[in-house]
This record gives C-alpha cells, structure tokens and sequence, in this order.
C-alpha cells in the first residue's frame, strides 16, 4: 500500500503514450483498467517512476463486424464485452470467455489490450484469442504491425509487445454457419484466477466434424493450441468426440498452492472433453 | 521527490478538490487525502473487496485504481447510501436487522457490491446474490446474514 511515488502522466492518444514510453524507458508503465498492475504495484513487486493512463485515451473501445471478422478494440472492458450484443451475434465465444474474468469490479475496469498485454498463462481472453486464430493489432505510435495471437504469447507475463508497442485491437473470425463453441474453466472458487480452461470451436456437416479449433490455458506458460487433437477430430460424430481426443500436446502443467500438475493435466482433458461435447451441441448438427 | 496533483471528485455528492501525491490509489486520495475513511485497505490485489467503491455508478476496488485516472468522476462510498437526514438507507438498515456485520471491516464493501448489485432493478435470486458477493470476503464467515439483508433490501425496494 505504501508504493514509493511515481510521476503520472496521462496519454490522450497511444501515439503520445508510444513516445512517453521511449522517453522513460524501463522505468515506465502504462495503466488502463490497472486490474493486473496495480496489484504489483501495491505488492511492491513493480515500482514503476512514471505511469501513462491510456484510459481515457482517444483510441477503441469497440466491437465491429465486417467481412466475416469480429474486430474488437484494445480498451473495451470486460464488462462491455460480456455484455455487448454484436459481439455476442459474431462470435459468442467472447463474450462468454469475458464474463468468466475476476470479480464485478475486476470487469467493469480490466481491459482487452492489458490482459493480452500482461499474458498471464491462466487468463481467459488470451486463450480465446488463441482457439479463434485470433490476431492482433500492434502500434508503435508510428507503424501498425499485426501479430497472430499464437506467436504473441511467448511465456508467463511475457509477449512480443516491445517495450514501446501498445495492443490497439483484436481481430477474430466471426462464427460461421455451422459452428458451434464453448468455454470452460475451472477454478477453486468463482473469481479465482483458472486451474485449467479449455475452448472448442466445432464445425459439425453429415454428422460428423468438418473442422474444430481447441486450445487450453493455464497448463503451460502460455495458452496452447491443440493441433494434434483438432487433426485426430476430423470426422468423428458428436458421441465419439471425447474417445478422440488423444494426448494433449505441448501443455507443461506445473504444481503451485493452487493445484497439481497432474491434477491440472486431468482438468485440462475433462475441460476438452465438455468443450467439445457443448461446442457439437451448438453446432446445429449434433446428432 | 512526491509529484501532487490537483484533483476535483464528487464524493457522496460532495465536490471534493485535494492536490496529493500523483501515485496515490483512490482508496488512499479517499482515507488521507479526503478524509473519507468508510473503504478500508484489505489485500492491496482487487480480491478481498473491502474498499469497493462505485466510480461513475461502477463497482470499483479503490486500491487498484489511481485517483488521477478518474478525476472528475463521481465516487459513491457506504457513506453515500445514507438518507439526506442523516439515517441509514434502506440497504444499511437491513444489514443493521439482520445483524450482518460482525467485526464490520468487509462491511463498507459488501454493502457497496450489494449496491452495485441491486442497482440493475431484476430480482436476484439467493444464489445470484451470492455470485454478486464472490468478490468479497467476510474473515468472520457472516456470509448468510449479509446474503439475508441483501435479499430483504430487495424485497423492501419492491424487486
């Protein structure tokens, strides 16, 4: 609570934080909803001189469909994503994925762009992000370049944001006909950060699956893509789904206060299991 | 070397200026700066829920938000729920009947969850308000009683 004092700048627009960043150099941190710095910051474990407010920033806040994409901007909050209802039209797997954040007040401050930006292994949006394909829209203040949520996620709190980059948006492809999606995590109690989560996109025709996206979070260092279980799901009808399923590749669950790595392997496999099960569900071809 | 900031926020309808240090929470311009001593400091990490707040109608943790970042907002705090005379709103009398405060610290935020709960006018269930309150702990257990005082509130507000 007592945090040595910091400078506070606030960034009209993400041109001026990019520069402000530049300016300060290591010693800087930018704050949106705050919801994952401040608790280092009171915990003592950053000590930031200079935080630029983006929060206010002229930058977007919002969900936008077009040509078959779902582009949400980096300063939405939770909240508003749980809730918004072209979000939940184009791509549903969002907004239930937003919901699944913290408590009330954890929503109605965090943002998309700083919970991408932090890349905490255990969190929702970047495991959808992930699942969906997702990429995202980077600026230096200068240039714009685009990352896929994939390769931005390089390890526990750690991306390809560069010290003086910025997350402005997030693209994801719409739900197309046929699809069906789900989330799912579990957590000792409702608000905690996840032991394991998993979601599924399954496109089910002739009774059986024609293409599936699967990714799990909170067993590696980083949400992880499940391209050895989508490939072993091709065909297979809604019943045999989780007879299909077959090794996890690449999660690496670790044991903490929270949860054994075994047992977090096992969520992680039941969670596949009924994502997949609800995703086939609501494809619209379940048998 | 401390920077301040000139900072104007309406408290519990009151337009309140202070100039404070720039890295100062909203639950520390509230307490040191203010004077408004109702949120309380718990965890420091947005889980305990003690010094929940509404900042523009939203529930907030005072602790993770800089006061600078919402200057010009308006802040309600347990305080704010009092009646223009001086005696408990309707939310503070039913925690007062169903004796749900115990040591009283969590009290000042579950009342302002409960708040920002009711706030949406749709009738909550039992377990709906208890999903409401998963932000906020109650180190005396006293989870039924504060969970029957929000449902009487409820019920005397006509939802």
């Amino acid at each position: 609570m007592f945090t040595r004092p910091f400078r506070f700048e606030r960034a009209d627009r993400l041109a001026q934080a990019c520069d402000l960043l530049r300016e300060h150099g290591e010693g800087a941190k930018v704050i949106a909803g705050g919801q994952s710095l401040m608790p280092l910051v009171n915990l003592g474990l950053v000590q930031p001189e200079v935080v630029i407010d983006i929060s206010r920033a002229d930058a977007r806040r919002d969900v936008s469909v077009a040509d078959g994409f779902v582009t949400v901007g980096a300063l939405i909050t939770h909240a508003r994503l749980a809730a918004d209802p072209v979000a939940a039209r184009a791509q549903p797997l969002l907004g239930a994925a937003a919901a699944k954040i913290g408590n009330a007040r954890v929503r109605a401050r965090g943002t998309l762009g700083g919970s991408l930006a932090h890349s905490d292994p255990a969190a929702e949006l970047p495991l959808v992000m992930v699942a969906l394909g997702g990429v995202y829209e980077i600026t230096d203040g200068r240039r714009s370049r685009e990352v896929k949520a994939e390769e931005f996620h390089l390890g526990f709190l750690t991306s390809q944001l560069a010290e003086d980059e910025l997350v402005v948006a997030a693209r994801v492809p719409a739900l197309g006909p046929g699809w069906g999606w789900s989330f799912q995590e579990v957590s000792r109690r409702d608000g905690d950060f996840a032991l394991a989560a998993a979601a599924a996109l399954v496109r089910m025709a002739g009774g059986g699956v024609v293409e599936s996206r699967v990714a799990v979070g909170g067993v590696a260092d980083r949400p992880v893509r499940l391209a050895n279980v989508e490939i072993s799901l091709g065909g297979a009808a809604a019943a045999e789904l989780g007879s299909r399923v077959g090794p996890l590749n690449g999660i690496r669950p670790v044991s903490d206060t929270g949860a054994s790595a075994g047992y977090r392997a096992h969520l992680a496999r039941v969670l596949v299991e009924r994502a997949l099960a609800e995703a086939a569900s609501r494809s619209g071809e379940a048998a | 070397m401390t920077e301040e900031v000139s900072l104007t926020l309406t408290v519990n309808g009151r337009e309140v200026s202070r100039t404070a240090g720039a890295h100062l929470t909203l639950l520390r311009w509230l307490r040191e700066a203010a004077g408004v001593t109702d949120p309380k400091y718990g965890c420091g990490e947005g889980i305990c829920g003690a010094c929940t707040v509404l900042v523009d109608g939203q529930p907030t943790s005072a602790c993770l938000v800089l006061a600078a970042q919402v200057d010009g907002a308006a802040v309600t705090t347990a305080a704010g729920l009092l009646e223009a005379d001086g005696s408990l709103g309707p939310l503070q009398r039913a925690f007062h009947d169903q004796h749900a405060a115990q040591c009283g610290f969590c009290t000042p935020g579950m009342l302002m969850a409960a708040a920002a709960a009711l706030a949406g006018g749709r009738r909550l269930s039992r377990r709906e308000i208890r999903q409401e309150l998963h932000g906020n702990l109650c180190r005396c257990t006293g989870y039924g009683p504060i969970v029957d005082a929000i449902e009487m509130a409820q019920e005397e507000a006509g939802q």
